[in-house]
């Protein structure tokens, strides 16, 4: 098991490379002068160039890229010319939305999708069936932003029952931190809930059809356990992956989402950080975002094995 | 059937939940206010939403204006300007200008306290001007070679290399304003600018979170002036605690945050929302003068370096439609030649107006075929960031398709425009929304460096204006200039615009000069 883990870990070392590269030559290649955003739109020429000078800026491309992967391979992700603070710093401090977001945003996608997938197979061809599966179809097809302002309307706006925008940290206490998240989340949450729940209804399906859920059905087993113990369980290999890859999805920044309810994270971070031509940001972020999802999805496989042993077995 | 009635009930059921719910909520509004109409209590806290996280709030270091905006509640001046645009002293008593007008003799207000405690002297305001003189691209076109020195702790003495009419507007104006800060901080500050802000304003720096907000505290050692509030002169007095600068740069969620009272003040309100504004309740819109759309051409390379095709361009230009495309309702713009604000009688003029806005499409043809125009390539340079640059844009595009011109939109993001720009290879025509200026020599189409227009004439005239001994003959000579700039066409005005604000019903006092004015501010509960 560590040897596996290891292996993957190591694995993750041309990945982060290759990725460095793209970035650093996508960021560099694109025009815009940071220089010019930091000092407005009436800086005369010399003042830019002098700022250029005072941010490496004028050093030969490769060199640049040699002295950042030195920096990145110490811990350090360089310093934002726009925050005037150290990139680990600022990806930390962004950090706490995202995540409280992703979590919540993944619990109401589970709670919503998980019964729907659950309700859709077992009554497969049903009316029941049928409109769970449109509803998630329309759940897809409507991006996120229109759910997040037609909820910061009509729940913020009109009902004013929750804020419409802005973000408490979690020291605030617990309800003034999760106020400002639910519209949000559930503007995410709808999304994934849709993809989890028509994966949860196929998953369902296959292992509903099995031979070991007739048997279990022939020996007096509950019906609720034969679905929930039996059937459940032995078909949420592939509903993980697809929570996995949500979450990932969700970690790694939800920008639109984010930017509309004014919530300060990855995603915000990175938009700004273009906008600002922050070089060492937009590298940063890039750098730690590809991190988290080739970590996300080691530990969903490493799931695998708690729920299925047989994935465990098989390694060895 | 039974299944299919239960669904229509809870339908139902939720549509009137929603309903009532509405209503209650309307309900309690209402009470409320009528509640604090009759007993007034005030709130400690106000808060605005602004578009943008500023990049310091060093205003010597930036132009940008939300900078500017929430720096002048920290920072102040020797000099500011009063509602009719004339300097007024605020940190100075007053100044004694020799005959020769090279030496200007600031007396300084005694008593005044920074807001680390330390009682400001002239040694701060010297090192603060100097490095104002040093670090400012306007100051250092228009003082060049200037320097400020302590003649006692309480006299500032200003020497200038040549007289100019324009001194105190200059250290009076928004853009770059000289702060006055401790001297000890302006020596410990590095290169990109101060990271301690320290001034004497009626608010005090409390924190800023990166890419939340920036937060302000009541100065409770202020010592306001004695006279009547004007413009950002006069007596200014914290009347909330705490004040908050969040950075919204969604401007629906602006929008939706005025309506639900979370933002006491919504910044830069788009065009289009305007009306919708207008109409809704417990929401004020406040329109303020804002600044002149301007077209810009490439004088130096491709097509338009010939003055014929920029005049048979100028001719074509149907300024109205432009205008009314670009800021929607009539409420928000106006058909003006003058580069100047025209509200401000000293430099507004009409000169040029002959030949703004003819929309004569027979008449641009005819000197297009005189400048031998041949189906070449116009570009014209845009930024979607500023939506009402790039619906300019188009319709210009539009326009000089019907007279026959092979025209082009190179759209960018802000940033890449700004590069674009300097290149003066990769454009012909580019458009800009630009802020008004107290003096001409401020103007950007002024500045060489802005789009290429280097000419002598130019020059000359501008030195002309500055060296004017009266008022009546500077103005007379930005006249004559405004009047070659309609001729040489290095630039256009197109017309002038104003900016939106929106605010709740709950403020009292509040104004609008340039900027929202938040000191004298209450918010009513």
């Amino acid at each position: 098991m560590i040897g596996y883990i290891l292996k993957r870990v190591l694995s993750l070392i041309p990945v982060l490379f290759v990725v460095s590269v793209a970035i650093f030559l996508i960021v560099h290649i694109t025009p815009g002068e940071p220089a010019a955003v930091i000092l407005g739109l009436e800086a005369t020429e010399d003042q830019v160039q002098e700022l250029r000078e005072e941010m490496g800026l004028n050093l030969p491309i490769y060199e640049q890229y040699f002295n950042w992967v030195t920096d990145v391979i110490h811990g350090d992700l360089g310093n934002s010319y726009f925050m005037k603070e150290p990139v680990t710093e600022a990806i930390m401090k962004h950090l706490e939305p995202t995540l409280s977001l992703a979590i919540l945003g993944e619990i109401v996608a589970l709670i919503l999708a998980i019964p729907v997938g659950i309700i859709a197979a077992y009554r497969r061809g049903s009316a029941i069936d049928q409109s769970l599966m449109v509803i998630s179809l329309l759940g897809m097809a409507v991006p996120s932003f229109l759910l997040g302002l037609l909820l910061m309307l009509l729940v913020g706006v009109h009902l004013q029952w929750l804020p419409v925008a802005g973000y408490e940290p979690i020291q605030e206490g617990l309800w003034e931190h999760i106020k400002y998240l639910i519209l949000p989340a559930i503007s995410l949450g709808a999304i994934q809930a849709a993809l989890v729940a028509r994966m949860t209804r196929s998953s369902m399906l296959e292992v509903l059809n099995t031979n070991f859920i007739k048997t279990a059905r022939s020996k007096g087993v509950k019906e609720y356990k034969v679905v929930i113990k039996h059937a459940l369980r032995n078909a949420f290999l592939p509903i993980l992956t697809v929570i996995g890859q949500s979450f990932g999805t969700l970690v790694t920044g939800a920008v639109v989402v984010e930017t509309i309810f004014n919530l300060p994270g990855i995603g915000q971070l990175i938009i700004n950080s273009i906008e600002r031509r922050d070089f060492a940001v937009i590298q940063g972020v890039v750098l730690f975002v590809t991190l988290v999802y080739v970590l996300i999805n080691l530990i969903v496989d490493l799931l695998y094995g708690v729920i299925d042993p047989r994935v465990r077995l098989e390694r060895k | 059937m039974k299944r299919k009635y239960l669904g229509l009930l809870i339908a139902l059921g939720m549509i009137l939940f929603a309903a009532v719910g509405c209503s209650n909520n309307d309900k309690e509004s209402k009470d409320s206010n009528e509640a604090t109409k009759s007993n007034k209590s005030y709130d400690d806290e106000m808060n605005i939403a602004v578009t943008a996280q500023p990049p310091t709030l060093d205003s010597v270091m930036t132009v940008s204006q939300v900078a500017l905006d929430i720096a002048g509640n920290i920072y102040e001046t020797l000099y500011t300007l009063n509602e009719k645009y004339e300097p007024t002293p605020m940190l100075a008593k007053s100044v004694d200008v020799s005959d020769d007008g090279k030496t200007y003799t600031f007396h300084l207000r005694e008593g005044v306290k920074f807001h680390n405690g330390k009682e400001m002297a002239s040694d701060d305001v010297v090192a603060s001007m100097n490095r104002w003189l040093e670090k400012s691209s306007r100051a250092k076109s228009l003082l060049g070679g200037a320097k400020f020195e302590t003649q006692d702790p309480y006299t500032t003495v200003l020497h200038l290399e040549k007289p100019s009419s324009d001194v105190l507007i200059a250290m009076a104006s928004q853009s770059n304003f000289p702060a006055i800060m401790p001297k000890e901080i302006i020596e410990s500050a590095p290169a990109e600018g101060v990271t301690e802000y320290i001034g004497t304003g009626p608010f005090k720096f409390k924190e800023w979170k990166q890419d939340q907000f920036i937060h302000l505290v009541k100065n409770d050692d202020y010592q306001a002036v004695g006279e009547k509030p004007s413009g950002f002169a006069g007596k200014k007095e914290a009347l909330v605690n705490d004040v908050y600068y969040h950075f919204v740069t969604d401007h629906s969620t602006r929008i939706a945050g005025i309506q639900t009272g979370e933002y006491d003040i919504a910044d830069n309100i788009p065009t289009e929302s305007y009306e919708q504004l207008s109409t809704m309740d417990h929401v004020k819109v406040h329109t303020f003068e804002g600044g002149t759309l301007t077209m810009f051409f490439n004088v130096n390379e491709g097509p338009l370096a010939d003055v014929k095709l920029r005049q048979a361009v100028n001719t074509a230009l149907n300024m109205d439609e432009i205008l009314l495309a670009s800021f929607v309702n009539e409420d928000l713009y106006e058909l003006n030649p003058s580069y100047m604000n025209p509200n401000q009688p000293q430099w507004a003029s009409d000169a040029g107006k002959k030949v703004y806005n003819q929309g004569d499409l027979e008449k641009a043809k005819k000197l297009l075929k005189e400048a031998g125009y041949n189906g070449e390539e116009i570009t014209l340079l845009t930024t979607q960031d500023y939506g009402e640059m790039y619906t300019a844009t188009i319709v210009v595009q539009e326009q000089l398709r019907q007279l026959g011109m092979n025209v082009k939109v190179a759209n960018y993001d802000f940033p890449t425009f700004l590069e674009k720009k300097n290149d003066r290879s990769s454009w012909d025509i580019f458009i800009t929304s630009n802020g008004y200026q107290l003096i001409p020599p401020q103007l950007l189409a002024l500045t060489p460096d802005w789009a290429g227009n280097d000419n002598p004439q130019i020059k000359a005239l501008i030195a002309e204006i500055r060296e004017a001994e009266t008022p009546e003959a500077a103005k007379a000579k930005w006249d004559e200039l405004q009047g070659f700039l309609y001729e040489y066409l290095s630039s256009t005005v197109i017309g002038q615009y104003k900016s939106i604000l929106a605010t709740t019903d709950k403020l009292e006092g509040f104004e609008v000069f340039e900027a929202p004015i938040i000191w004298n501010t209450k918010v009513v509960k």
